[in-house]
């Protein structure tokens, strides 16, 4: 599984990769994790609020930090 | 002279810290966290796709700034955003003036420090003008066409609309009653007792994760916001010690339109941290004390906060150096222009 965190360094931006790491580790699902900060290359993804997630290439979260809990359910599914 | 200023940088924060931080901006930065966790962005955004009809899109871009602009670091994205795969130049680039001038920490701070008028003159302004700019830009660069994705997702759950309404009422009451005049004996008791219905709605009719989102919302807020505003707040007090705002008043001291234009070009050129143009105008230069004219006031605090040299050069990357100097040219006469209009009503 690929995993892309898109953010401008902002707070949320930071808190999401956080959230996203610890619920890889407590779920035991093994992805790569990019993260993104250009703002064109964000932009070319068509995103228009971060921060955002994209899996395997497929934007699913924009302009909101999920709890740890949820990314772990998000994961699995 | 190092304690002379030293003491006009501490009396100055002082002043500012209590007769605004407490009854003004801690409010505030709720309100604010408030409308970054609870109000839903793709509802606005669609209106800013590229099918939108530009009579929806433009209005929506002069105003939308007050519940999306919240913070400064959100600005650029969307207006990335809106500019390459949404509206267009014209919607992204309203979107770009208007937002600094109507997000709701800087009309309730500026309202409370410089004076309701100003404040009011403030949102009023930006958005009229922002509107002109837009349209004079997508009329000045018309015919380029981007096209691309515009991607929108829903964050799910929905909550009664009286719900969000009375909260949001709730401490909007709060932040009025709480600067008001009326005296601490009847004002204490009525925050008090509108803080309790507020805990009430949290409690009951909202998830555990939303109100932790509320308070991550707002305390990122402060952290970004209030350390600088206070370094900053101390910083133009010492400088005022050096530089007394009576050393500007021959050239903002009146509503002619040289003091307009000049207040118009520092604001494009100085780069002043969110809020801080509160006290750098009241203060450094002067408002407060008379120094400073109500029209150069207000141009500078619409040219301020949307550009600034390090913005300029950021916008160059995005949108070309061409349109970004015309964009700039644009936002000092409008600004100008803006702070006759205010200068003569006012004075």
């Amino acid at each position: 599984m690929r995993i892309e965190v898109f953010g401008t360094g902002c707070a949320k931006c930071k808190r999401l990769e956080k959230n996203v790491h610890e619920a890889l580790a407590k779920s035991g699902i093994k992805a790569e994790v990019i993260k993104i900060e250009d703002i064109d290359a964000i932009t070319d993804r068509g995103i228009m609020v971060t921060p955002a997630l994209a899996i395997d290439g497929d934007v699913k979260l924009m302009g909101k930090v999920p709890s740890v809990d949820e990314l772990v359910e998000f994961f699995r599914a | 002279m190092l304690f002379g200023a030293l003491q006009s940088g501490i009396d100055g924060l002082i002043e500012y810290v209590s007769q605004h931080t407490l009854t003004c901006l801690i409010p505030a930065f709720f309100i604010a966290g408030a409308i970054a966790a609870f109000v839903k962005k793709e509802a606005i955004l669609k209106y800013f796709g590229p099918q939108t009809k530009k009579y929806v899109s433009y209005p929506v871009a002069s105003i939308s700034g007050l519940v999306l602009a919240v913070c400064s670091c959100t600005i650029l994205p969307l207006f990335t955003g809106i500019y390459k795969k949404g509206s267009g130049l014209g919607p992204a680039v309203t979107f770009l003036f208007a937002g600094p001038g109507i997000n709701i920490l800087a009309i309730i701070y500026t309202a409370q420090v410089l004076g309701y008028d100003i404040g009011i003159a403030r949102a009023v302004a930006a958005i009229g003008m922002s509107l002109l700019v837009g349209l004079i830009m997508a009329t000045l660069f018309r015919g380029e066409k981007h096209m691309g994705e515009f991607k929108l997702l829903s964050s799910g759950g929905d909550k009664p609309k009286w719900v969000i309404l009375s909260f949001f009422l709730l401490l909007g009451l709060i932040l009025v009653i709480g600067a008001s005049q009326l005296d601490w004996l009847v004002k204490l008791p009525i925050v008090y007792a509108l803080t309790l219905v507020v805990a009430y709605l949290a409690i009951y009719h909202f998830e555990r994760d939303e109100i932790t989102d509320w308070g991550m919302e707002t305390w990122d807020l402060t952290k970004k916001i209030l350390p600088i505003l206070l370094i900053g707040t101390f910083a133009v007090g010492v400088l005022a010690y050096f530089l007394p705002p009576e050393t500007f008043a021959p050239y903002l001291g009146n509503n002619s339109i040289s003091a307009n234009l000049i207040a118009s070009v520092l604001g494009a050129i100085l780069y002043m941290p969110t809020l801080l143009e509160v006290p750098i105008i009241g203060t450094t230069f002067g408002y407060t004390t008379g120094a400073m004219a109500a029209g150069p006031a207000l141009a500078l605090l619409l040219a301020g906060p949307t550009i600034s040299a390090p913005s300029l050069v950021v916008l160059a990357r995005v949108m070309g150096v061409k349109k970004t100097l015309t964009y700039a040219v644009l936002v000092v006469i409008m600004s100008t222009i803006a702070g006759m209009i205010f200068g003569s009503l006012v004075g």
